[in-house]
Order: structure tokens, then sequence, then C-alpha cells
């Protein structure tokens, strides 16, 4: 017992270590942002899916940004991929049609497998550009967005783009807050540091972008993944493309307002990675492929994150009952423990990221709720636990992944 | 003391030292100091005229004044709403244009001038000045920003501390310091020893030209796609051999070194330095992880991206004038006789260097 606890508390220094390296990287370190420069080109035609599962809430307003945006309007489609939708996504969608002739070509979708995988997957008929672009209906680009998540294209390693999201939502309430305290961490700090490092940002599968030699080379899109980015982000690796992070090319998204919503995306998120770690995780550590060391290296942990969620559950048990049952640990590795009591109680690393994405971004006083991070700490912590164990008991039983859309707060237009 | 008291008070003080980290969180919770979403631009795009497009906006109201003097032949005084002061030229009035000059350390004010802006050597501008006709600055001086109806020209030695925007052409002669944002509707020529951050114009002229071609004859039609064909993919060095004529886009995990006149009918990646001989031209891209070297007579059509150097030697074209392109990297050294359609953006620090 005692040495799965060593391994456990070994597993998290190693985390607590790739924070506090990330964020000190992003505070000193060189910082890269390649492609943003590059604002005067011959600019390539590009595809705009816009995925739309029952958006009436908000889909007119992406199609609204996205016809304002600067880009040449004879290089630009839109194809609002409306997947199985009940309420007015699709009457929304064709009043655009209608209003702006020849710059959005809808994807009615009335059946077929659920997911947006499977949606991107469909649409993919109505897609001749090299250059794709993919953002949620819940999204709302700036003018200068698209240009943005273009330029990384120019450079022929690239396959997939990202760029960052700032709720919009942001002070509705608690959650929502902080929410938007982690998506600062996660991207302003977390992604941008492995763009620094050359390590592997990930795909968000939104306000994003992938080429379509590199899609179709890797097998197109991947119906079957819970979370269609992760898996992106790995096929590509795997395939000796990169995927690039643009943290200036920013854009709002709405968060869940609610714990119940929250949760269950996280859930969602939970699986797929996870789903994404049994897939690629042996192959990309050890396997014969194109990524380099610290790729491997950093894509192994960085498809863990959602499994070390449980393992801390485990770590913990596995303290209490090593002392009740009175072993008295080396005293070496009793300071190691005691670190990881430190870490993982909140895993405080992951806040030391958080205030400095703060800092970076100029925030005043939002800073002051980090200590009720603990709160939305402890809602994942036994969210994506649990999420973990019905993967693992769902795999016994043979039961099926049922898809459930994140639900939005936005009021109908 | 009443032990049930002290255990209270015990619990007490515990209860009160654990919840003190938490006041700042829950009075930032009620009352939402700092609770609107993070500011996203959405409007503009980055476009580099934006100050200038600004500017002229803000100027708007001094339009009938400009008129008014300018037909006169008279000046004008005064301020506008925001308490700005400001001077309305409407004939040459050179000792006027010094004395401003003069006492623009106390008493700086914008200068707005309905004809052509001439103006006398080593001073200083410290507010924004608007020229409907030409401005022809003298040397030494130093400006914040200019907005030219026609052509800006700056004298030898002079700086610019935020713009420049000039609807004609926009020169600037030997060692000027250009700290902000430089634009024209028309051309831009630097001269020998200029520095520079982010230009664009149609045509940008580093230095004196050898030709006027804005078309090199050598160079492919735009393609209409980004690297629709296959890409060739190396792990370690590789030399593109003089001459040779690589049918496609190339992706080099290591140093690249293309040798005289090889053509690269598509675009080309280096995850680390990369040196282009004399004559080399290509389709596409140009994009260096580490430092790159653009040889002399070289062309390329799509963006030059370097994450660490630049340098570009005389007679290298980039883009054209159908297809202007962007010249990036941190820091950045352009030979005279270098050709750039569209922009030219050194993060650090750029700077015109003499011909080798």
């Amino acid at each position: 017992m005692i040495y799965v606890l060593y391994s456990i508390v070994l597993v998290i220094c190693v985390y607590t270590g790739r924070h506090y390296f990330f964020t000190l990287n992003r505070l000193f370190g060189f910082q890269r942002h390649p492609y943003i420069d590059i604002d005067t080109a011959d600019w390539p035609p590009v595809t705009v899916l816009v995925a739309a599962h029952n958006e009436e809430k908000v889909v007119a307003n992406i199609l609204d940004a996205l016809m304002t945006v600067k880009y040449p309007e004879d290089k630009m489609l839109v194809i609002p991929v409306n997947d199985r939708s009940t309420d007015r996504t699709r009457e929304i969608i064709d009043k655009f049609v209608e209003a702006f002739p020849g710059r959005i070509q809808p994807f009615h979708r009335v059946g077929g497998k659920g997911g947006k995988a499977a949606a991107l997957k469909d649409a993919m008929e109505l897609v001749s550009t090299e250059v794709i672009l993919i953002f949620d209906a819940d999204y709302i680009p700036g003018a200068g967005l698209i240009k943005q998540l273009v330029a990384p294209f120019f450079d022929l390693e690239v396959g997939g783009v990202m760029g960052r999201v700032v709720p919009l939502n942001a002070g509705t309430n608690l959650l929502t807050r902080l929410l938007d305290l982690e998506r600062s961490g996660g991207y302003q700090v977390d992604q941008q540091a492995r763009m620094n490092l050359r390590l592997v940002p990930q795909h968000g599968g939104t306000v994003a972008g992938v080429r379509l030699s590199a899609l179709r080379e890797i097998g197109g899109w991947n119906d079957n993944s819970l979370t269609e980015d992760t898996d992106l982000t790995y096929r590509l690796l795997l395939n000796g493309w990169k995927t690039v992070y643009q943290n200036r090319s920013e854009c709002y998204e709405e968060v869940p307002e609610v714990w119940r919503v929250r949760i269950k995306q996280i859930m969602r998120w939970a699986k797929g990675h996870n789903q994404a770690m049994v897939t690629y995780g042996l192959h990309l550590l050890l396997g014969k492929h194109r990524a380099t060391l610290r790729e491997r290296i950093d894509g192994t942990l960085l498809l863990g994150v959602y499994a070390m969620a449980p393992i801390t559950l485990v770590g913990w048990a596995l303290a209490l009952g090593v002392f009740y049952q009175g072993i008295a640990p080396l005293h070496g590795v009793i300071a190691l423990l005691s670190l990881t009591a430190y870490a993982a109680l909140g895993n405080l690393a992951a806040f030391f990221e958080i205030a400095a994405a703060a800092r970076l971004d100029g925030t005043s006083n939002r800073i002051a709720l980090l200590p009720f991070l603990i709160l939305g700490f402890a809602v994942s912590i036994f969210s994506v636990s649990r999420a973990a164990f019905s993967q693992v008991s769902d795999l016994v039983t043979g039961a099926e992944f049922h898809w459930d859309k994140t639900e939005r707060f936005r009021k109908v237009l | 003391m009443n032990p049930y008291l002290a255990v209270a008070a015990l619990l007490l003080m515990v209860t009160v030292m654990l919840m003190l980290p938490l006041v700042p969180a829950l009075v930032e919770l009620f009352r939402k100091s700092d609770a609107l979403p993070l500011k996203v631009v959405q409007e503009n795009a980055g476009e580099i005229r934006h100050f200038a497009n600004g500017f002229r906006d803000y100027i708007k109201r001094l339009e009938p004044t400009l008129q008014r003097c300018v037909a006169d032949g008279t000046a004008a005084t005064g301020s506008l709403p925001d308490g700005e002061e400001y001077v309305v030229l409407g004939r040459a009035d050179e000792p006027l244009v010094a004395a401003l000059q003069q006492r623009d350390a106390t008493h700086p004010v914008m200068m707005a001038a309905g004809i052509d802006l001439i103006v006398p050597p080593s001073g200083t501008f410290s507010r924004d000045i608007y020229a409907g006709g030409q401005f022809i600055g003298g040397e030494q001086n130093n400006y914040r920003a200019i907005l030219g109806e026609i052509n800006v020209h700056l004298g030898a030695s002079s700086r610019v501390m935020r713009w420049v925007h000039a609807v004609g052409e926009f020169s600037a002669d030997l060692g000027c310091r250009l700290y902000g944002r430089i634009s024209s509707d028309s051309l831009i020529r630097l001269n020998g020893e200029c520095s520079f951050l982010r230009m664009n114009a149609p045509r940008i002229e580093i230095g004196s030209m050898a030709t006027n071609s804005d078309t090199p004859p050598s160079i492919y039609p735009a393609s209409k796609d980004p690297a629709p064909s296959k890409r060739f993919l190396h792990d370690g060095d590789f030399d593109v051999q003089a001459g040779e004529v690589i049918g496609g886009n190339v992706v080099i995990r290591g140093n690249l070194h293309i040798r005289s006149g090889a053509r690269i009918c598509g675009s080309v990646k280096s995850t680390q330095d990369m040196v282009l001989e004399d004559g080399v031209s290509v389709e596409g891209s140009l994009i260096s992880a580490r430092k790159m070297l653009v040889g002399p007579n070289c062309m390329v059509h799509g963006p030059i991206v370097a994450e660490r150097e630049l340098r570009i030697a005389t007679g290298a074209r980039c883009g054209t004038l159908e297809h202007p392109t962007t010249v990036s990297a941190p820091r950045i050294e352009v030979e005279e006789g270098v050709l750039v359609f569209g922009t030219l953006w050194a993060r650090e620090d750029g700077q015109v260097v003499a011909r080798q």
C-alpha cells in the first residue's frame, strides 16, 4: 500500500512542478507569438463551421458577428452546422442565409449519430477550402479574429490552431466568476507556456482551426470520440502536425451559470480526455512517430490531467489508511507526503497559475476570489472522479455514452 | 475562567482566523468591483491606421475653422471641448511654427494646417499634427504623431514617437528613428540608417532602388489556396541545391540552406536557421523558428516570419503590388535596395543597414 502511495505522491509532485514551471515561463520566459503580426497577406479561402444544436438563444449573435469580421468576403464561407435542432435554430439560420446571399451555406442535419464530431464529419461534404475554422454557437468573434486564426496556416508545419476563450458572462455569479479565473489560468498561462516551450498546446474545438489536408491525412473527424478536440490534437501530433496557440486571438464565450450544467460539462470533458489517454497515451510516449521528446512527455502529462482527480482521491484514502495502520514512512518520504498534502489539497500550484494569469491579464480585484477556487476544485475532483469511475463501469456493463449538450443562458433575441 | 467559555473563545478565534483570508473574497463577491468580462478587442482588427483614423475623426470639428483660415490666409487659436489647445494655420507661417516649436516644452499645442506645412529643424512637437497639404519636416525634429493628407517628409535624424500616416508618400531621410506605426496609402521610402518598428504601405522602398519593377518577372502567380499540394517533411538539416526547382511545400526540422537560383513552388518552413542565397524565389511563405537570411535578389511571394532575427539583403522583393504580404520578426535588418509590398514589422528593433 505504501508503495502505491509513494507512486501517487511522485506523480502529484510531477504535476505540481509542471504548473510552477509553466507559470514561471509565462512570467519570465521568452513569449512566442510568431504569427500574430501577419496582418497583410494574400488571404486564403476559409470555411467557418458553426456547430449548433438547439442554439436559438445564441446562434444569431455569432452569425451577426461573422458577417462583420474583416476578412475578404469572397474568400469566407460560413457553414452553420445545424445538428438536429428542435427549436428555432433552423429558422434563424435560414433568415441569415436570405439576408447574406452567397456568404452562408447552411447544413441542416436531421438524423445520424449524436455529438459535435459526427455533425462536423457530415458537414465536411460541403467543405473544399484548405483552411477550416470552427466555432461553437455561443461564441462571438471580433473583427480581426478570422485573420488571426488563419495566419498560422501559412506555416506548413501547422495542422491546428487554437485561440483564447474569454467568458462573456463572467460576472453573473460565483460559478461564472470562478470559471472566468480558471479559463484565465488555463489559457493565459497553461496554453501559452506550452506554446512558448514548443510542447503540446491543446486544440479546443472552438475558436480554432484545422488544415483540411492534415485532417484528411489523419482520417477526418473521429465521431467515436467524446471530445473531438483532444482527439484531434493527438492525431495531428502523431502524424507530424503541430497545433499552435494564439493567446491574442481572443473570443467571448458563455460559461455555465449553474453547477449542474458545469458538472455535466466537466464530466464529459473528463470522459473524452480519458478516452484519448487510453487510445493514444502509450503510443505517444513510446511509439515510433515524429513527436519530439518534450512533446511526448508533455503530451502524456496533458492526457493524464483528468486522471489525476481519482488518483488524488485514492491517494487521500491511502494516506489515511497508512496513518491508521501506524506505518511510519521514511523521514524523507514524510517530507514528500507533506508536499503531497500541500499540493493535493487544492492543487495549489494550479492556483499559482491562475494568480499569475490574473496579473498578466491586468485585472485587479477578481484575484481576491482565489480562495473560493477550493470550492470549484472540490466539485471538479469529485465530478471528474465520478466520470472516471462511471467510464470504467460503462466499459464493464457495455453502457453507451449519452451526449449532453451544454445548456445556454443568454436571453433569446 | 469558565472552561466552556475558554473553549468557545478558542473555537471563535480559530474560526475567525480561518475565515480571515476569505474576507477579501467575500467583499469582492458581493461588491463585484472587478466582475466585468476581460476586455477583448471586438471592433478593430489591429489596423495600423487605427490611431490616424481616430485622429481624423477627432479633428473633423476643426474643419470649418481650417477652411476659413485657408480662405482668409490667417491663423487661429482655441481649445476643443476636451480642453485640447490648437493652432490652425491657413497660410505658410514659419515664424509662428518656430515659436510653437520653442514653447512646446512649457505649452504644447496641437497644430492643424490647411496648407503645406514646413517645419524648421531641431524642435519638438509633443502634440499631434495635422497637415492638409504637404508636410516637410526639418532635420532633428521630434514628433508625437503626424497625419498628412498628401505627402509627409521627415528630415534627417528626426524621431516619431507614436505614429505617422500619409495619404500620399511618406519618406524619411538618413538616420530617422520611427518608434511607432508608419503607414501610407501609396509609398514609404526609408533612407539609410533609419530605424523602424511597424510600417505598412502598398510599396515600401528601403534606400535607393535599383529597379522600379513592381512585379518581378520570375515570381510565380499566387495560388488560390495555401499549400494545397503535399508537403515534403524532412528531419535534420537540409540543402536545396543551386538552381533546383521544388514543386511543393518544404518543412525541414533542422537548418535549411537554399542555394543560389533555387525555386520553391510552395511554402517553406524551417524549425531552425534558414539561409536563402542569391536569387532564390519562393512562391509561398517563408517561416523560420530561429534566424533567417534572405539573400540578394531573392523573391518571396508569401509572408516571411522569423521568430528571432531576420536579415534581408539588397535587391530582395517581398510580395507584389497585387499580392501584398507581411515581413515580421522581433529584430530585422534590411539592406538598402529592398522592396516590400505590404507590412514590414519589427517587434523589437528594425534597422536599415548599408548594402554589403
